[in-house]
């Protein structure tokens, strides 16, 4: 047999008391594309960012054909010529192109021409279309991938860790991505593909090992399986099935009107550009698009937290164009935010606080001048059990909660104060299957309680299963507006790419 | 008259371009170094003292440069080590600046009759260049420190643009995380360039007792430190920038002592003497868009 270009040995890895990874095995060989798929939490990125020196194993061995190394820092990772390609990025959005992937890299003085010609050449060996001068900040989020693969091919990487890379691309941008994998998997080096993702595992991966809850549970070459037998190795508990919703079950009354809206940067780019749509109650409205094409902007200035240059927003009949976000608030507006950490929740406050930050200045909660606790604590603890929320009580710190937990409390809020219409922006993003689950019946469940609900989302399943209709964002503008009939993958995938209506057909 | 100020304009924006110069390679790290003001008064002190006891301003200099390495190092490992907030811990540094200066020099000086004094650092007029008309005199008749800022600031700009640790430095101040991904020490970047922060802010400090009075006072900084920490932002984290931005300020303080000796005049004394700090309010203020590394201020805690 064969030595194995790289080996993982019963590596176990605990953070704190929750087990990341327990004795897992795996190995890699050159000219492979691995392909390691399982379920947010799994743990496979953390088995990863152990072989990439960023965590270091309890327990276990790492080798390199058949030689026993220690990796503790991604620099000793890269003199094993093993790169990573993170969730997120790590690139300086000031810098160019060229100072990114030289960084750490060169010594003394450096010699700036010399170095964006080789970085050029790479960049037209592998046929990427990436100016070394460009600053990363101009870049999209794909050509900015493309900076962090380059880098590891400047340093002459055999193995490449990816960690969902598709997660952030366009579906043209990921078959580039998948042309490149293979290329580079050709050219006898190794590649180790993080996913959940059935799809592209078949598609791209020679070898498939599946993880679940830090345990390895299947080995599969790609030619002896199939993406049933795959989903239920990754997938313990089954999930209750969505009942897919019908087209236009909703009533005609308009819940939410939005006319002309443009949002003009400082420099005058406008980073919203004549947005018009309707939302009728009992509708969901799904907002689709590559992240970072002006989605985040459009839940802002509904919500009232963007000032907006032009346009109106009319919230039942109600002109809300110049309302602060408080009138809002109070006229029934829900928003669910993407950021849960950032404009969601406060992490160090209890969940009961939590609750209460909405509508903190409502008298409802008021007694005698002070603030009922005991109201207080009886809606969070119905709140709690209504959402199926894991936390020990009201009292419960935010932060001990787990991320899915955390998006249930915020659910809850929301859906429980909010009358009339909800924003709910990515609000599956990084969450378990079981949790999402649980979000989406509530998002249902909204539907049939007759709100109007904008659901923004990057993930196209989501959109597809729960909206009527769909209103694909582009740089800013709308693409189109379509009933979720008359669309499939490929023709929304070209839309979300910037080509209009009649190209897409 | 003229060129008598602008000499002397020269020599003022000195202490500050060492201090600012200093300031944009640590806040280019992500370190505002806010105890520069102690760190300035530690070194006259030290540089005071040292030359007065051995009677050689070249050692006065050099336990300037230690005082203020010291000092930076302390402040280092707070805020970089220690991780603590950057503005607490340099303001606690410079209030125990004062004491700890006022204590010592009671301490090895007892309370004299007549103030202490040493020959201040002597200007050295350059064979040849400073016989030129005018500029000569503004530029080439000056102490051996003002001559080194024609040195420090095109060796910043070289540093911080043109070399792999300048790309270091630029970067550990917008996206540690890259840095550490790349397999460099966001600590240690940071912490010895603070260091490095310390031994130039230093010999700053020094410029007031020796380079220039010849005397110490615990307050002959006066909010200096904090006029090149402002420079900094104003010069938008780079030394040319710095460089443009002390000789304003070096300018208005050389007028106000100017006019302060010149009793001729209309305008009380006291708006010349506070003229460099109303023009820091000012420009601070007008200044319009700033290139702030992303992650000034911000500690670095890695995950896990």
């Amino acid at each position: 047999m064969d030595t194995p270009f790289f080996e993982l040995k019963n590596i176990s890895k605990y953070f704190a008391k929750v087990i990341a990874n327990k004795d897992v095995s795996l190995s890699v060989d050159k000219g492979e594309v691995l392909a390691l798929l399982g379920e947010n939490g799994a743990g496979k990125s953390t088995c990863m960012k152990i072989l990439y020196g960023l965590y270091h194993a309890d327990e276990g061995e790492i080798f390199k054909e058949g030689k026993r190394i220690t990796i503790k820092s991604p620099k000793e990772a890269m003199r094993y010529k093993i790169s990573m390609i993170q969730q997120h990025f790590s690139l300086v959005s000031a810098h160019t192109v060229t100072e990114n992937i030289i960084l750490g890299n060169v010594k003394g003085r450096i010699n700036w021409i010399d170095e964006e010609r080789k970085i050029q050449k790479l960049t037209d060996q592998y046929g990427f279309d990436v100016d070394a001068r460009k600053k990363i900040k101009d870049l999209t989020v794909g050509e900015q991938q493309k900076v962090e693969i380059l880098k590891a091919l400047y340093l002459d990487a055999n193995l490449l860790i990816m960690d969902e890379p598709t997660a952030v691309l366009t579906p043209q941008e990921i078959d580039t991505l998948m042309e490149f994998v293979k290329d580079y998997s050709r050219r006898g080096n190794a590649v180790i593909f993080i996913t959940h993702k059935l799809k592209e595992v078949m598609n791209v991966a020679s070898r498939i090992i599946v993880m679940r809850s830090g345990i390895i549970h299947g080995n599969v070459l790609k030619e002896k399986t199939n993406e049933v037998e795959l989903s239920r190795m990754m997938i313990e508990h089954k999930i209750e099935e969505l009942e897919k919703v019908k087209d236009n079950n909703y009533v005609k009354d308009v819940c939410l009107s939005v006319k002309g809206l443009t949002i003009k940067q400082k420099k005058g780019i406008p980073l919203l550009k004549n947005i018009s749509f309707d939302i009728h109650k009992g509708e969901i409205f799904g907002i689709a698009g590559v992240s970072g094409n002006g989605q985040q902007e459009l839940c802002m200035a509904i919500c009232g937290a963007l000032k907006q240059a032009e346009g109106s927003i009319n919230l039942d009949d109600t002109d809300i164009t110049n309302l602060s976000i408080k009138k809002r608030i109070e006229l029934g507006m829900g928003y669910v935010p993407s950021d849960r950490h950032r404009y969601g929740m406060i992490m160090d406050m209890s969940l009961s606080e939590n609750v209460l930050l909405k509508t903190s200045y409502s008298s409802e909660w008021k007694k005698n001048g002070l603030i009922d606790r005991k109201k207080l604590k009886d809606k969070t603890n119905q709140i709690i059990k209504k959402f199926n929320v894991k936390a020990p009580g009201h009292y419960s710190l935010a932060r001990e909660l787990s991320g899915g937990n955390q998006q249930k409390v915020i659910v809850g809020r929301e859906v429980e104060f909010c009358g009339e219409f909800i924003i709910f922006d990515q609000p599956t993003r990084g969450l378990d299957l079981g949790a999402i689950n649980n979000v989406h019946s509530a998002i249902l469940k909204e539907k049939q309680n007759n709100k109007a609900i904008m659901l923004v989302s990057t993930e196209l399943s989501e959109i597809f299963t729960l909206s009527d209709r769909v209103a694909i964002f582009y740089k800013g503008e709308i693409q189109g507006i379509f009933k979720t009939s008359e669309l499939n993958s490929e023709k929304i995938g070209l839309l979300m790419a910037g080509y209009k209506h009649q190209e897409a057909i | 008259m003229i060129v008598n100020l602008l000499s002397r304009a020269m020599m003022m924006s000195t202490p500050l371009l060492f201090g600012s110069l200093s300031e944009v390679f640590s806040e280019r790290t992500g370190v505002m170094v806010t105890a520069i003001e102690g760190i300035f008064l530690m070194g006259a002190w030290a540089g005071f003292t040292a030359a007065y006891i051995t009677g050689s301003l070249a050692l006065g200099i050099l336990f300037a440069a230690l005082a203020g390495l010291s000092v930076a190092i302390l402040y280092a490992f707070i805020v970089v080590t220690l991780k603590q907030h950057q503005i607490v811990t340099g303001t606690a540094i410079n209030i125990l600046i004062i004491g700890l200066c006022s204590f010592l020099q009671r301490v090895v000086f007892g309370v004299p009759l007549s103030p202490l004094t040493v020959e201040p650092l002597k200007k050295i007029a350059l064979p040849l260049l400073s016989k030129i008309p005018l500029i000569g005199t503004i530029f080439f008749n000056q102490n051996i420190l003002t001559y080194s800022i024609y040195i420090l600031v095109p060796l910043g700009f070289f540093i911080l643009y043109k070399t792999s640790l300048g790309l270091v430095i630029r970067s550990t101040g917008e996206n540690p995380e890259a840095v550490d991904v790349s397999g460099i020490s966001v600590s240690k970047v940071r912490f010895m360039t603070v260091a490095a922060s310390g031994i130039m802010c230093g010999i700053a400090g020094a410029f007031y007792s020796i380079g220039y009075l010849g005397m110490f006072t615990t307050n002959i900084i006066g909010g200096r430190g904090w006029i090149a920490f402002a420079i900094c932002f104003l010069g938008n984290w780079n030394p040319i920038g710095a460089f443009i931005g002390t000789l304003i300020f070096g300018l208005a303080e050389a007028f106000a002592i100017l006019m302060q000796s010149n009793s001729a005049t209309m305008l009380p004394n006291e708006l010349f003497i506070a003229l460099p700090y109303i023009l820091t309010i000012i420009l601070t203020i007008s200044r319009k868009s700033f290139n702030v590394p992303s992650k000034l201020g911000t500690a670095y805690i890695k995950e896990n």
